[in-house]
Order: structure tokens, then C-alpha cells, then sequence
């Protein structure tokens, strides 16, 4: 009793950081329901030192988590009976959301969205619920820590209260709510088949073992169908265009990166312990969401939407590591989602610096705007090509990462399957160029309507844009610095 | 100074391009001047290049070598990119047409005036990447500046073009970019398949290297690897080298670009401007044939000597393809730019005869066409200046109205229809020649190829008597417009022609460079 209770005392105390999230979040709230009367400007004071408690809580977790880093990080540490596991890949995950988290705050502020006190407090619970999500191995705690993000996605979608956003919140709820329940149910036929809830341990894996093979594959495939939801991958991606399309933008683009990034790690904890080949599944999973995500979006005239369909072929790219199955490609992978993630949040950025301009998201509205505001014009190509996977930009490394991986599982394993997804892969982005390309396109080549009323967009919005531009063109010229980091991660 | 001197090359005129951005665009006077002094300081860092080329030698010279990216793959080893540039008998004369070529761009853009910032910035940074693109010895850099020249082309293209500019732009994209991923996919696997034998004794890991010159070396090969050349691993039931080596010439036929993969070609060269007409039909087909020949046969020649039917086969339809569509033509520069169609297929024959003369052969043609078509393009740039349409039957007996210009048009004419001591006969001559000698190919390809030249001759000469020889009659409406060549237009075309003399009656002046690489490229058959 006494040993368990230091147990508990101890993980705790590591874990401080990240409970300080749910007192953040309680603060939060208390703090709202006690300024409902309160004047305008007051209200005002209120949201900056909401953000301003956000940001530093966030500060914390990190140098906290630096501090510990030696201590506990170098083989990992199990906390809370094995609910928990703390080691370095789930840092630098966390590290990807706090960034996404950080930028997405700062867009809120530089566009001057207007939220109200509450879009915090379901923001701190949603990052709550993704750093736990990078930190478990047990099923049970990943389905809380996924239903926790879900229930505040659903909430931060319909924040606009509009009659496309509800629409949009309740296809999600929808989507979400079902592909959780099949979710679940793979985990009950896993535990079932394992009698053991934690995915990485020996005996979950000889147990799944001595099942057919086919059997297990489905199993994992329903299990593994609340994640790909979350990652917007086929067959589980129909939500993503009119979410999207709906929601406010800055929301968009933290739901692009940063439940991604989280799924990500689960998947490559699962897939680094399950000992059965889920390859020809991953692969078709992969094709088809490379397949429908760009041939969708050659067809949209909006470009938030055009973004939605590009996030699903994004995450076939992302699931392209995982199919090789060999050290490189998890590191590639890793490698990969941390740029898409500058490289999309830049995107969702730029969209909405045109739309302070135009006042619409359609792409007809963009015309002559980059004749009208050159730094806007390069930002658009240097970012669109990335998206395709276009040198100069980080996009090209990651994919080049990503498919040499990928081709040196081939040389070793000799499947065809996989040459298949590299060709098949490849040459989509080839695709993909044609609608990218409609942004910028329209930007520099079409002239603008006469009588259209600009506004300028201002020299913070033009600098966060550039941070993100930086990123994307250095780490295409020194790869290496980032590469070195995450070759030093190490899974439990 | 000069180690320094190829990257000198490479960024000059990308510092530049930046220059031109960051000025204000209240000095839209200077631009045009900025491109110029770049283009004329790059010809003369060319020319000291060119003089101090050795002859006798045939590896790289000049070479720099930079360590760039080591990303580590685990237990898969290194990945080492090299900053790597280097001249030899190949690549120096693309280089020197580079030059000459671009040079004239720059002055055939002075004429630009709409958004004159944008368009130098990006002509200057086009310039930068096709040399970087000639000279880099790093198939990864080689394929950054491949690529790279594609945004700056789709924008030339887009925004100045033609009526049907937007069509035309972006599929000159999508055609170039497929083929580009398609050597990205066997230059994936190439740096799989080879080490670096010296660093990775050195380091202990095996170092995957994407060097051209370690890459040609067949016991760099990791034994059992994909694209091994003795382990025949197979792909979908074919060679995986033969495989490799179909989507290496499918991707360098797109850009060369040989029938059937040259649709593209007729619409950007017919929206394009001038300039970038010019710099398309001059520099950026020679890319795709100096792919071909530094790529595809000099990684792969056990593959394409077993090819060598269809490379010349896929030549010998372009060449007769391309002349019968020319002859077929009214508008003159969709008939200038289906002959260069036809004209790069000889390339093709030359590389496919593996012997000494057809290679050989095969350069000069790139330099001599690369010159020649840049003509053709501003002829057809003069007389779409002046009246803005390029149908041939609108105009007649020009000779006499503009007799300057005539003169420069019936240098362009001959030396492209390949009349001795103009630079086409000389290309002609020796692929055909080849063609010839070649244990390989069978007479009658390179007979066809000659009833190219025939062909050839038949639109050059029936388009020059349609426009120029007869009494003078223009549509009533141009009358007026039919002035003689300025100052401008007289240096551009009357320098061109000066070259394409000087380099047709010395055909050694390119010869001598590439003979002694040729020779030992063509050791490996």
C-alpha cells in the first residue's frame, strides 16, 4: 500500500508539468464564471492574462521537462502503474504540439479572432489530452486521453455558432463518435484475444500471436480506426472538407498538426511492438488516402477546402514510414511531421492573411494579390511547393527521407508492394502540384477586379509569416541539425 | 580564383535575381542593365573558363567539392550530399552555350516593360539554375537545379506569355515535373544501391553517396542491391536496372523532348515571349539531352547498349515526326519550334550509335542548335514585334523592305536546314555519320535520318521564299510596321550569326573539347 503510494507520489511529482494543465484549465474556468458580468474592457484584460497563463504554463512543461531530462529521460521512466510512460520520443512530441499550440495562440492574437474566455479553457484541455496521448502504451488510458481530445474538438469546431459550423460540428461529432465506438470495440476483442491492455509488453505480443492472422489484422485495423480518424486518413476521412471548410482557421490548423503528431507517436509505439505484417493494410490505407485526398482537391474552388483534402493526403505520406518498418523510417517520419507541421501551420497562416484581405476563402478572390503584395505572392509559391514536395523547401527532404526509407525496406525485403506505394506516392505529388499551384496561380497571374478594397496586412503578421518561411527553406539547406535530434530519441 | 570560378557561375546571377527584388521599383530603368552586366560578366568568366579547359584530359576539372548534408538513416548508413561541381568535354560546351545564350536573352529582354522587376529577378534566377544544373557533379544538387528551373520557366511563361499562356505554362509543369519524379525515383534508388567505398572504411557505416563520378563506378555497387549491375534483382518480372533506366529515358525524353513525350513543347514555345523562347529552345532542351547522356548512359550503359534500337528508333520518329508537323505549320514559330523537334532527335541517333564521331557528333549538335534556334526564335521574335502575328502567308517578299534582317534569317535558315560551314551540317554530318559506323543499327535508320534533312530543307526553304523572296506585300494593316532591325536586334542576330559561322567552319573548336571525355566515356561499352 505504502510502496504504491510512493509510486503515485513520485509519478506525480514528474508529471507536475503536466497537471499543471488541468489546474490551468480549472482556473480557467472558475475564473469565466466569475467575469460573466463584468464590463467590456475588463473581459479584455481578462482573455490577455488567459493567454499569457496559457503561454507560461506551456513554458513550464518544458523547462521543467528539461530539467528531468537526465534524471529520467535517458531509459525512460514508468509512472502511474504502467499507465504512463515517459521518455524522450514523447517529449519531442510534445515539443511539435507545444510549437502548433504556441503558433496557433499566436495566430488567434495577430488576425484578431474575437473568442470568448471559454475557447482557453477547452484549448488547454485539448493540449491536456494530446500530451497524454503521446505518453501512454495502454489502451484504456489512450482511449480517455483520445475521447478527451475529441469531446474538445467538437467543441472548439462549432465555436462560431454558424449554420455551416453546426453542420460541420455534428458531422464531426458523428464521424468521431462511430469511429470511436469501432475503436473500442477492436480494443475489447484485443484485450480478449491478449487478456493484457498495454500494447508494448511481451505478452500482448505472444498472445496476439498465437491468433490467425487475418483475425488479428482486422482487430488492429478497427482499433487503429479512432487514430486514423484523427489523422484523416481513408476510409475514416470524410469529415475533413467540411470541418475544414468551416471552422475558424487558426482551429484548422491546429487540428492539421497537432492531433497528427500525437497519433503519430501512438502509431509508432503500436506498430514498433506488434510482431504481425499489417503492411499490405497500411499500404492500400496509403494509397488511398494519397489517391482521394489529392484527386478530391483538384476540383475545389475553396482553398480551406482544398487544404482539407490536401491534409488527407498528407497523412498517407505520414503512414508511408510506418510501412517501412525499419529504424529510418520511423526517424523519417518523425522527421516528416515535424516539418509538415511548419509547413502547414504556414498555410493555414497564409490563407487567412489573404482572407483579412479579400474577406472570403474562395480561390476566385484571390486574384492580383500577389501583383499587389509581392511578399505575399513568394510566401504563397515558396509554401505551395513545399506542400508538393518541392526543393528548395523542407518538404522535398521529408519526402526524400520518407521514400528512401521506404526503398531501403524494399531492398531488404524485396516486396513489390512497396515499390508500388514509392512509384504510386511519387508520382501523385506530381498531381498534387497542379491544384497547389492554383493558389499562387491565381495570386500572380489573374489580374485583380477593379474597385476591390485592400487592406494592408501589417508588419507582425508579415514577420510570424516569415518565421515559419525560414523554417521551411533552412531546414531544407541543414537537415542536419534537426536529423541528429531525433536520431538521439529512443522509445521505451 | 579558380576554384572558385563554377560557383561564381551559379550564384552571380542568383544574387542578382535578389537584388533585382529588393530594389524598389522606382529604378525599373536599372533592371534590365543588372540582368546584362551579370549575363556579360558570366560569358567572360565562361571564355577564361573555356581557355583554361584542358584538352588533353578527360575526367573533371575544375572541381569543387563541399561536404553539405550527412543525414543519418540508421542502420541503412549515411546519406552523403555533396556541394560538387566540375567541368569536362560534356558539360563545357552547354556551359559555353549557356552563356552565349543567355547573354542574348538578356538583351532580347530589354524590350520587356510590363513588370520588368519580376520578370529579371526571375530570367536571373533561371540563368543560375541552368548552370548550376550543367555543371553540378552531385545528383542531388543536379536534381535541385533541375527542378528548380521549372518555377521560374512556369512563371516566364504565365505571366508574359500569349493569349493562351496560363494552358500552356502549366502544362509545361505537370509534363516536366512528372518526368522529374521520375528520375527522383532512380536517384533513390541509385544512392541506395552505391557507396562511397573511401568514407565508409573511414566511418564504419556504409556512406550511400549521390557523386557522378562514384555512381559510373561499377565496384561501388553494394552487392544485392536493387540496381547492382551483375546481381539482375528483378522488378515487376523486368531487370530493375532496365527498369531504371525506361524511367530515367522517359523523364529525359519528356525534357529532350523526344515523339512521343513532346506535346508540350509547340504550346510553350508558341505562348512563351521571346526571351524565354530562346532560353527554352537554346539551353533547356540540352538539359534533357545532357541527362541522357550523363545519366542515362553513364550509369546505366550495360542497359542502354541493349537500347539502343529504341533511343535511335524514338531519334529517327522525332526527327521525321518533327519535319513533317514543320512542314505542316502556318504559324512560323510552332514551325521553328517542331523543327526543333526534329533537330534534337539527331542527338538521340548520334548518342545511340555509341561511336566516337556519333557522340561526338551528338554535342556539337546540342551547341550548334542551341545557337541556331535561339536565331530561329528571335527572327520569330522581330516579325511578332512588329506586327504581332506570325502567320507566314501574311507576309511576302520581306527581303526588300528589311534586308538586314534578311540576311540574319538565311543564316538561321541554313544553318538550321544544315548547310556546310553553318553550324547544323556539321551536327547532322557526324550523328548521320555515326549512324553509319555503328556495328549496332542497320543502314536505313540513318537514311531516314537524312530524308530529315531533306525535309528540313523543304520548310526552311519553302518558308523562306514564301516570306522574303517575291515583290513585298504585307495585310494592309502592317504596311506601316515593316521597319528594319535596330541596334538591338542587329547585335543580338548578327552576333549569333557570327558564331554560328566562326563554330561552323571550326567545328573543332568543339570537338577538341569534348573528344578526349568522349573517348573514355565511350570505353565502358
Amino acid at each position: 500500500m505504502l510502496e504504491k503510494l510512493t509510486h503515485i507520489l513520485f509519478s506525480s511529482r514528474v508529471l507536475l508539468p503536466d497537471l499543471l494543465f488541468g489546474v490551468v484549465f480549472l482556473v480557467i474556468v472558475a475564473a469565466i464564471a466569475f467575469s460573466q458580468k463584468l464590463d467590456a474592457e475588463r473581459t479584455y484584460v481578462l482573455i490577455n492574462v488567459l493567454i499569457i497563463s496559457v503561454l507560461i504554463s506551456l513554458g513550464f512543461v518544458f523547462y521543467a521537462f528539461f530539467g528531468f531530462y537526465t534524471q529520467y529521460l535517458e531509459s525512460g521512466s514508468v509512472l502511474f502503474g504502467k499507465l504512463i510512460y515517459l521518455d524522450s520520443i514523447g517529449l519531442y512530441f510534445k515539443l511539435i504540439i507545444s510549437i502548433a499550440s504556441v503558433s496557433v495562440l499566436i495566430h488567434v492574437w495577430v488576425v484578431g479572432y474575437k473568442v470568448v474566455g471559454e475557447f482557453y479553457a477547452m484549448f488547454v484541455a485539448l493540449v491536456w489530452g494530446l500530451f497524454i496521448m503521446t505518453m501512454t502504451t495502454n489502451w484504456l488510458m489512450l482511449y480517455v486521453s483520445l475521447e478527451m481530445v475529441s469531446v474538445c474538438s467538437y467543441i472548439l469546431v462549432v465555436f462560431n455558432k454558424g449554420k455551416d459550423n453546426s453542420e460541420a460540428g455534428i458531422k464531426y461529432l458523428l464521424f468521431g463518435a462511430s469511429s470511436s465506438a469501432i475503436m473500442l470495440y477492436g480494443i475489447s476483442l484485443l484485450y480478449g484475444m491478449t487478456g493484457s491492455l498495454n500494447f508494448v509488453g511481451q505478452e500482448f505480443a505472444t498472445f496476439l500471436g498465437q491468433n490467425p492472422s487475418w483475425i488479428v489484422q482486422i482487430t488492429v485495423f478497427m482499433t487503429i480506426g479512432g487514430l486514423l480518424f484523427k489523422l484523416s486518413a481513408v476510409p475514416f476521412h470524410s469529415w475533413t472538407p467540411d470541418v475544414y471548410e468551416a471552422t475558424p482557421t487558426p482551429i484548422v490548423a491546429f487540428l492539421s498538426i497537432a492531433p497528427k503528431a500525437a497519433v503519430i507517436i501512438v502509431l509508432i509505439r503500436l506498430f514498433s511492438s506488434l510482431n504481425i505484417d499489417f503492411r499490405m493494410i497500411l499500404a492500400v490505407i496509403i494509397m488511398a488516402s494519397i489517391a482521394i485526398g489529392n484527386f478530391s482537391a483538384l476540383w475545389q474552388t475553396n482553398t480551406k477546402r482544398m487544404l482539407g483534402y490536401s491534409t488527407i493526403a498528407h497523412a498517407g505520406f505520414m503512414l508511408v514510414g510506418l510501412l517501412a518498418t525499419n529504424t529510418i523510417g520511423i526517424q523519417s517520419t518523425i522527421f516528416y511531421i515535424t516539418t509538415y507541421g511548419f509547413i502547414t501551420l504556414a498555410a493555414f497562416l497564409l490563407i487567412d492573411l489573404l482572407a483579412l484581405k479579400t474577406e472570403s476563402y474562395e480561390l476566385e478572390s484571390l486574384q492580383g494579390l500577389g501583383q499587389e503584395n509581392i511578399f505575399l505572392g513568394l510566401a504563397a509559391v515558396i509554401i505551395m511547393i513545399a506542400l508538393v514536395g518541392l526543393p528548395p523547401t523542407v518538404g522535398f527532404t521529408g519526402k526524400l527521407l520518407l521514400f528512401t526509407s521506404l526503398w531501403g525496406s524494399y531492398q531488404t525485403s524485396g516486396s513489390n508492394m512497396l515499390l508500388v506505394v514509392l512509384i504510386f506516392g511519387l508520382l501523385n505529388s506530381a498531381i498534387s502540384m497542379f491544384y497547389y499551384i492554383k493558389i499562387p496561380y491565381y495570386m500572380i497571374f489573374k489580374e485583380s477586379k477593379i474597385g476591390v478594397r485592400r487592406s494592408q496586412i501589417g508588419f507582425i503578421r508579415n514577420g510570424f509569416l516569415l518565421i515559419f518561411l525560414f523554417f521551411i527553406i533552412y531546414l531544407f539547406f541543414s537537415p542536419s541539425g534537426l536529423l541528429n535530434l531525433i536520431e538521439t530519441l529512443k522509445l521505451v | 580564383m579558380n576554384n572558385f570560378l563554377l560557383s561564381a557561375l551559379i550564384f552571380l546571377p542568383i544574387a542578382g535575381s535578389v537584388i533585382v527584388l529588393l530594389l524598389p521599383s522606382t529604378y525599373r530603368d536599372s533592371f534590365r542593365w543588372i540582368s546584362l552586366i551579370v549575363s556579360v560578366i558570366n560569358l567572360l568568366n565562361i571564355f577564361s573558363l573555356y581557355n583554361n579547359f584542358d584538352q588533353q584530359l578527360s575526367n573533371y576539372q575544375f572541381v569543387e567539392q563541399h561536404e553539405w548534408i550527412r543525414m543519418s538513416l540508421g542502420n541503412l548508413g549515411v546519406l552523403s550530399i555533396d556541394y560538387l561541381l566540375g567541368v569536362d568535354g560534356i558539360n563545357m560546351p552547354m556551359v559555353l552555350l549557356s552563356g552565349i545564350v543567355l547573354l542574348i536573352g538578356s538583351i532580347s529582354s530589354f524590350t520587356i516593360e510590363y513588370r520588368n522587376k519580376a520578370f529579371h529577378s526571375l530570367y536571373l534566377l533561371l540563368s543560375g539554375s541552368i548552370i548550376g544544373c550543367f555543371v553540378s557533379l552531385d545528383f542531388f544538387l543536379f536534381f535541385l537545379f533541375f527542378e528548380f528551373m521549372l518555377l521560374p520557366m512556369y512563371f516566364l511563361i504565365g505571366i508574359w506569355g500569349g493569349e493562351r499562356r496560363e494552358y500552356a505554362a502549366i502544362k509545361f509543369f505537370i509534363y516536366t515535373l512528372v518526368g522529374s519524379i521520375l528520375i527522383l525515383i532512380v536517384m533513390i534508388g541509385l544512392s541506395m544501391s552505391v557507396k562511397d567505398t573511401f568514407f565508409s572504411q573511414e566511418m564504419g557505416r556504409t556512406v550511400h553517396t549521390f557523386d557522378f563520378r562514384q555512381l559510373t563506378d561499377f565496384k561501388n555497387y553494394i552487392p544485392h542491391s536493387i540496381l547492382h549491375p551483375i546481381d539482375k534483382q528483378m522488378v515487376f518480372g523486368i531487370s530493375a536496372r532496365l527498369f531504371a533506366f525506361i524511367l530515367l529515358i522517359i523523364g529525359f525524353g519528356i525534357k529532350l523532348p523526344s515523339v512521343p513525350f513532346h506535346t508540350w513543347l509547340p504550346d510553350a514555345h508558341v505562348e512563351a515571349p521571346t526571351p524565354v523562347s530562346v532560353v527554352l529552345a537554346g539551353i533547356l532542351l540540352k538539359v534533357g539531352a545532357y541527362g541522357f547522356i550523363r545519366i542515362a548512359y553513364g550509369f546505366f550503359p550495360d542497359i542502354a547498349f541493349q537500347f539502343t534500337y529504341i533511343i535511335a528508333g524514338a531519334g529517327v520518329v522525332s526527327i521525321i515526326y518533327g519535319a513533317f508537323n514543320a512542314l505542316a505549320q502556318e504559324d512560323l514559330k510552332k514551325m521553328i519550334a517542331y523543327s526543333s523537334i526534329s533537330h534534337m532527335g539527331f542527338v538521340l541517333l548520334g548518342l545511340a550509335s555509341l561511336t566516337v564521331e556519333g557522340v561526338n557528333g551528338a554535342i556539337y549538335q546540342m551547341f550548334g542548335h542551341g545557337l541556331v534556334s535561339a536565331m530561329l526564335f528571335l527572327v520569330a521574335g522581330v516579325i511578332y514585334d512588329r506586327t504581332h502575328n506570325r502567320l507566314i502567308e501574311n507576309f511576302r517578299g520581306l527581303s526588300s523592305a528589311m534586308p538586314y534582317f534578311t540576311f540574319a534569317v538565311a543564316v538561321a535558315f541554313f544553318g538550321a536546314l544544315g548547310l556546310p560551314t553553318l553550324p547544323g551540317f556539321m551536327g547532322e554530318f557526324f550523328t548521320i555519320l555515326g549512324g553509319f559506323q555503328s556495328g549496332i543499327l542497320p543502314n536505313w535508320v540513318s537514311m531516314l535520318a537524312m530524308l530529315g534533312i531533306v525535309l528540313s530543307a523543304a520548310y526552311f526553304l519553302w518558308t523562306l521564299q514564301k516570306m522574303f523572296f517575291g515583290k513585298f506585300w504585307v495585310n494592309r494593316n502592317m504596311e506601316g510596321n515593316m521597319k528594319d532591325l535596330d541596334f538591338r536586334e542587329i547585335i543580338m542576330l548578327y552576333s549569333l550569326s557570327a558564331l554560328s559561322i566562326i563554330f561552323g567552319i571550326f567545328p573543332n573548336l568543339i570537338f577538341d573539347i569534348s573528344g578526349q571525355t568522349v573517348k573514355a566515356f565511350l570505353n565502358v561499352f
